[in-house]
């Protein structure tokens, strides 16, 4: 009897095992880099260092460079502009979401650095701990319905010394900003096409073409420009966008812990 | 801690909850502050709040001499940006004697955007843009 239940079960374990392999698909896995892998990283161009957003070049793009916007957006736009000047500025992200795609490479006044490794290429942005960008350079697809982030869905190719990027997938209510006050969500199916490019040896250059068809009658081109900087004081440093919301306290139970800062729009106010 | 900040607790998470409250004040336009009307006030540093993404100045003095002092918030730009041009998170301290030089709030209550800092006690000049220069290789 033990015997045959054995059988039974060996029989049904085998049978298991040949319908789940039929069955499964090819398991997709990130492979382990080589050594060749490591050593081709070499040949890349030179982007280590603390990258500093030119902010007066955002400033004067806002005139000399503003983007197609529909007309009623740029109702919408002349709206928030006049509310900034008049001294009300609307203020777009003071609710710690990320600044997201394309706003992050368009309006950010903080550093960045740039990391390669095999496959990939990350953006790490100082003073919102999710300022994080992932460009796939392992030559895959953006996935056929890719979940909506941030940031969006990002995979790259050198071409020369110029990183293309190509991303899609950005959340509809991430904004396309062209200051921190003025800028409008980009509703859906952005496209973000980028060269990024060493123009001079530190200084490194974005070409964007963004292209939003639910706020933009056209594609946007415009260039955002990054300055190397190597002192040791402008390595990237921690930024949590929330903790300004809070002060150290403690508990009745004597415990380190966050107080909430009175607020008023988003910003501390003296009470 | 002290006996003092205990009891103050619960008081300030009410008040926390009693005002309209936006969470975060991340990337702020600096267009609420009115850069034509430079003030300078003098007080004592209550707290210096070194924060992403803006370090707070909280301040107690008067908006006129003789005036009973009230507590002021000046805004700077982030740790990261003050950290590259000299500032550290004890640049300022609580009790430290300060005159404060500041763009004021369009809407007149007791705040602004951070100009520049004198320590009273010893003269030392502190002022906050980071962005004077924009060039590779800064030192």
């Amino acid at each position: 009897m033990i015997l045959i239940s054995r059988l039974g079960f060996a029989a049904a374990a085998l049978l298991l095992a040949t319908s789940v392999g039929r069955a499964a698909e090819p398991r997709e896995i990130d492979p382990a880099p080589t050594a060749a892998d490591w050593a081709a990283l070499a040949k890349l161009p030179d982007w280590s260092g603390v990258w500093t957003p030119g902010v007066k070049d955002q400033n004067a793009q806002i005139t000399s460079n503003p983007p197609p916007w529909t007309p009623d957006v740029a109702t919408q736009m002349a709206d928030l502009a006049a509310q900034e000047k008049a001294g009300h500025p609307r203020g777009l992200f003071i609710d710690c979401l990320p600044e997201g795609m394309p706003s992050w490479m368009l309006i950010s006044h903080n550093a960045v650095e740039i990391l390669f490794t095999p496959g990939r290429v990350t953006l790490l942005g100082e003073s919102d701990g999710s300022r994080l960008r992932r460009i796939y350079t392992d030559g895959r697809s953006h996935p056929a319905d890719p979940d909506p982030s941030f940031h969006g869905n990002s995979i790259g190719h050198w071409d020369g010394e110029t990183l293309v990027v190509d991303t899609v997938g950005v959340l509809p209510q991430s904004y396309l900003a062209v200051s921190e006050a003025v800028g409008i969500p980009n509703n859906g199916d952005l496209h973000v096409v980028e060269r990024i490019h060493l123009a001079e040896t530190d200084t490194l250059h974005d070409d964007l073409e963004i292209t939003a068809p639910h706020v933009l009658t056209g594609p946007w081109k415009t260039t955002r420009i990054y300055y190397r900087q190597r002192a040791k004081k402008y390595e990237i440093i921690e930024g949590e966008c929330l903790q300004g919301s809070f002060k150290d306290g403690v508990d009745a139970k004597d415990n380190a812990i966050f107080v909430p800062v009175p607020l008023v729009d988003g910003n501390p106010r003296a009470q | 801690m002290t006996r003092s900040q205990t009891i103050a607790l619960p008081l300030v998470l009410l008040v926390g909850l009693a005002v309209p409250v936006v969470p975060g004040q991340a990337h702020h336009s600096f267009a609420m502050f009115d850069p034509s009307k430079a003030t300078t006030i003098n007080g004592t540093v209550k707290e210096f709040q070194w924060t992403n993404p803006h370090v707070v100045l909280w301040v107690y003095a008067a908006a006129k001499e003789g005036e009973t002092p009230e507590l002021w918030n000046i805004e700077l730009t982030s740790p990261g940006n003050l950290t590259r041009i000299g500032w550290t998170r004890h640049s300022l301290n609580p009790g430290d004697k300060v005159a404060v030089e500041f763009a004021p709030l369009r809407d007149g209550t007791r705040g602004g955007g951070f100009r520049k800092v004198t320590l009273t006690d010893t003269g030392q000049e502190l002022t906050g843009n980071f962005q004077a220069t924009e060039k590779p290789d800064l030192q």
